[in-house]
């Protein structure tokens, strides 16, 4: 590449650089208000981390939840969830469980003035330990991957490489995170698996970005950082789009077809892709630019001739 | 130096490498094969006795009530019954329980519909998880501060009539709190008395402490060892109550310290299998009468022989505080057990005026039966002779093997240290609900798959055949490791992580394919772009897709059932996908675009 091809190509890519910057500072915006939404809202947690119980069954389309709610409630003395499913005449109880098996009343023989026959689709009886275990447990998995994953990449990248691609993971959680406390999904255990897996994923887009902008910074040791920022954004731009697309694709395919099972999970993937995507391009890679990466922490020392 | 000749082997495999490919694709192509055509209820019939089971009498039973089947199959001395319909099941068990109660052990199962030439090739159906299969499952907690504190008092005793025969004063000993026994002393002098009791009797207890006041208790590291003996005890009890239950394929597993999963597929009624969950065990020891005597208790022994004895006996396995194997002279097995004082009293009584006398040990066990009445069995487990008065501690000689005398210190611990468990945690997951999540599952599959593979073909026209065929290839290895590892169970999260595979796997591709775009921008001629294109982007891919098995790595180490079943194929995926990207791809491009030296081509 020639010196004019070289300044025409910059130039072509400054206007890149205005929008990195407006997109770092929006995503930092975001990520403090997330922080804030979470630390307000706080969780809607599934039954796995709370314990209790949480039956599904199926009704008689005509039953309503006014129906089942005062018979529940005057059974177990406790304010009893009702909420319906996927399909009508499916119901999901939620509600505290009574540890003495003597003192608690059966559920069909409870629901039995609306309907003799009902069908049970599936129950959990969840302890309270089991629960708590399951909090610390999750909480250790994320710190565990985080940092295995920190560790992983100081081996591979740079330091601010490195910090680039960790702000960007953490943005995409804490985001997916607010989400769920501002929409108070439910918080279970398929979601924190979501959210692990959001955390390889967003990494995947960080590290190829990152991976092309060490190989310029080798190749083209001339050039100013931004300019190499730019051009590695530019050059992986048409992948991240595929990928992204297609992973979106599929995601959606769960969405749809999944049912509700998967529905929590497919939610946070969904956002977690796109917020993966977008935190990639802006601070994952601004970040390290601020911080002062330059071509000299990749310059290749040249080995002395002589043994 | 020989001359490079790099004109010849560019974007060249040689012959292995494709018989490699093809060979590896093959064969897990048989193995995701079974799969596809499911599996069929099934009830199976053990027979009791050497007495063989006859199919056509099975047949004629199950045609009066109505059952059709679709094939019975004489294994040996088993009968297994494949069912027209699973939603028959239930009442085919319960049919043949009516029938055949005395000769056979009725048990639900499952047979593959698989092709037979298929299954004798050893492939085999993936295993599903309880969320896809319906069935109950339940977490139990072993409660171990018992079994510490049970412990802690049996020490705690024979220290105190240690202290007592010593005429030792001015000493106090308190017990059973907690796992440690603490001995307050008003004479420090006494100290090295006590310690020395510890030392020569109780070897694996330390003491601790100063001046007035000496802590005893077990090391850290024989906690562990007695958490692990405990714990393994439960296990047992709890797998042989369940075969009795008659669940095949049920999943008896420890998680955690002091944790036990019990996965019963394909049971609807958690009560059932409760009652026998929770049911309870005992052992006691007899003195051994003549054969034929009168006014004796018959029992039978393993090998269903009567053995008579005494009406009442000498003890009960309360008294049992713990029982281990161990090595006697001549290297013969013995198993060592601990009573606590008062059934030492009872044993050292009895024992010293029966001197050379035999002495069995029975086990017996409280449970439900498949049809929901109490029953208790009791069987004879050792007929040991008595060599010299026993105390506390005895042992029990001529167990026969080594691994018999760990059995049946086992089963020893088991009839009395059973430490007890209690259910914390109960799902049950209806037949139905699970066969809707399999469809649900898999029409999210097929319709991401299928939008991929359009995707792929319209963006990359000239390469994105490669790319769909890589991705087909990629679920069918999927599909066959999963098959073929032991202990993959497929569950819902699975299949997400299934259908994340596939969004995901591409990007190998994608990389791949962007650089050769670049290379051929640069200039370069196709076959050379595809080259470089392979080579450059590997370092990115293997970047990437480590991060992501870190990921599924941390989520299988500490998730629990359904979320390690979606690290596996997360992680299965991104292993099948580097294959298939790489290597497949690679293979295939060789082939038809590696002497393409064209210019300027749009891929």
């Amino acid at each position: 590449m020639n010196s004019t091809q070289m300044n025409n190509t910059i130039d072509k890519l400054k206007f890149l650089t205005k929008w990195r910057y407006a997109s770092s500072i929006l995503s930092i915006a975001l990520m403090l208000l997330s922080l804030g939404i979470i630390g307000i809202k706080g969780f809607n947690w599934g039954l796995d981390f709370t314990g209790g119980v949480v039956t599904e069954i199926q009704l008689d389309k005509r039953i309503t939840a006014s129906e089942i709610q005062p018979l529940m409630v005057a059974a177990y003395q406790q304010e009893v969830s009702v909420i319906s499913a996927s399909e009508p005449g499916r119901w999901v109880l939620r509600y505290a469980n009574i540890p003495d098996e003597n003192q608690r009343p059966e559920l069909l023989t409870v629901l039995a003035p609306l309907q003799s026959d009902i069908n049970v689709l599936n129950s959990s009886i969840v302890g309270p330990q089991v629960g708590q275990e399951l909090v610390e447990q999750g909480g250790l998995a994320l710190l565990m991957a985080m940092l295995c994953i920190m560790g992983y990449l100081s081996y591979r990248f740079e330091w601010r490489l490195a910090s680039g691609a960790l702000l960007a993971l953490v943005h995409d959680v804490v985001f997916v995170l607010a989400f769920f406390a501002l929409s108070q999904l439910e918080f279970n255990l398929t979601v924190l698996a979501a959210i692990l897996a959001i955390l390889g994923y967003s990494l995947n887009d960080s590290i190829i970005i990152a991976d092309r902008i060490r190989e310029q910074l080798v190749i083209k040791p001339q050039w100013n950082i931004t300019d190499i920022n730019n051009l590695a954004i530019k050059s992986t731009f048409s992948r991240t789009m595929v990928t992204s697309g297609t992973t979106l694709l599929t995601v959606v395919a769960l969405w749809i077809m999944g049912g509700a099972p998967l529905e929590g999970f497919s939610i946070a993937m969904f956002i977690g892709i796109l917020t993966g995507t977008w935190s990639s391009i802006s601070i994952g890679a601004t970040f390290p630019e601020l911080l002062g990466l330059n071509s000299d922490h990749y310059r290749v020392i040249p080995l002395p001739d002589t043994p | 130096m020989k001359p490079k000749s790099k004109k010849t082997l560019l974007n060249h495999y040689s012959q292995w490498k494709y018989w490699l490919l093809i060979s590896t694709l093959v064969i897990l192509f048989l193995s995701a094969l079974p799969s596809w055509y499911g599996e069929d209820a099934a009830v199976q019939l053990s027979s009791k006795s050497s007495h063989t089971l006859s199919s056509e009498h099975v047949y004629q039973v199950l045609n009066q009530a109505g059952i059709s089947s679709k094939r019975i199959e004489q294994k040996q001395q088993n009968v297994l019954v494949v069912l027209q319909d699973p939603q028959q099941q239930m009442l085919a068990k319960n049919t043949l329980i009516n029938e055949f109660e005395k000769q056979a052990q009725v048990t639900l199962s499952l047979s593959p519909a698989a092709p037979t030439w298929l299954l004798n090739m050893g492939f085999e159906p993936i295993k599903l998880g309880l969320d896809l299969r319906g069935g109950v499952q339940f977490l139990l907690d072993v409660d171990l501060d018992l079994v510490f504190r049970q412990q802690s008092i049996m020490v705690g005793d024979s220290l105190k009539q240690f202290v007592r025969k010593q005429h030792i004063t001015g000493v106090s000993i308190h017990s059973g709190d907690s796992a440690e026994v603490t001995v307050d002393l008003t004479l420090p002098e006494v100290r090295g008395q006590i310690r020395q009791f510890i030392a020569e009797q109780y070897p694996l207890w330390q003491v601790t402490g100063q001046k007035d006041r000496l802590n005893v208790a077990l090391s850290e590291n024989e906690k562990v060892k007695l958490t692990n003996l405990t714990v393994q005890q439960n296990l047992q009890i709890m797998r042989s109550r369940i075969e009795e239950l008659g669940i095949t394929e049920a999943l008896v597993q420890r998680q955690g310290d002091n944790r036990i999963r019990i996965e019963l597929p394909g049971v609807q009624d958690p009560a059932t299998a409760k009652n026998v969950i929770g049911a309870t065990a005992s052992l006691a020891f007899y003195p051994v009468l003549e054969n034929g005597s009168i006014n004796a208790l018959v029992l039978k022994d393993q090998a269903n022989n009567p053995i008579y004895v005494a009406r009442t006996p000498v003890l009960a396995g309360d008294h049992i505080v713990d029982a281990r194997a161990a090595t006697g002279d001549f290297g013969m097995a013995k198993v060592n057990i601990s009573l606590d004082s008062a059934g030492g009293k009872l044993m050292s009584d009895f024992s010293r005026y029966n001197i050379g006398k035999p002495m069995a040990t029975s086990y017996s066990e409280y449970s439900r039966n498949s049809l929901g009445k109490s029953q208790q069995t009791t069987k004879v487990i050792s007929v040991a002779t008595i060599q010299s008065q026993l105390g506390n501690n005895f042992e029990i000689t001529g167990v026969g093997s080594h691994q018999e005398a760990q059995q049946l210190a086992l089963l020893l611990r088991a009839g009395s240290m059973t430490a007890p468990v209690t259910i914390i945690e109960e799902r049950t997951i209806g037949p139905s609900l699970g066969a809707e999540n399999i469809v649900n599952g898999f029409a999210a599959l097929a319709l991401g798959m299928s939008l991929t593979l359009l995707f792929m073909a319209c963006w990359y026209r000239r390469l994105g055949w490669v790319a769909n065929i890589a991705l087909i290839a990629n679920m069918v290895m999927l599909f066959g490791l999963l098959a073929l590892i032991p202990g993959a169970v497929l569950t819902l999260p699975g299949i997400a992580g299934l259908v994340l595979t596939v969004g995901m796997a591409v990007d190998t591709n994608v990389l791949i394919f962007e650089r050769i775009k670049d290379k051929l921008a640069e200039g370069r001629s196709f076959a050379s772009a595809i080259d470089v294109g392979f080579d450059s982007a590997f370092s990115t891919i293997f970047d990437a897709n480590f991060t992501t098995m870190i990921t599924a790595v941390v989520l299988f180490s500490i998730g629990n059932g359904p979320i390690q079943g979606f690290a596996l194929t997360l992680g299965l995926g991104l292993l099948t996908s580097m294959f298939t990207g790489i290597f497949a791809s690679r293979a295939i491009i060789n082939l038809v675009y590696g002497r393409d030296t064209r210019h300027a081509i749009k891929v």
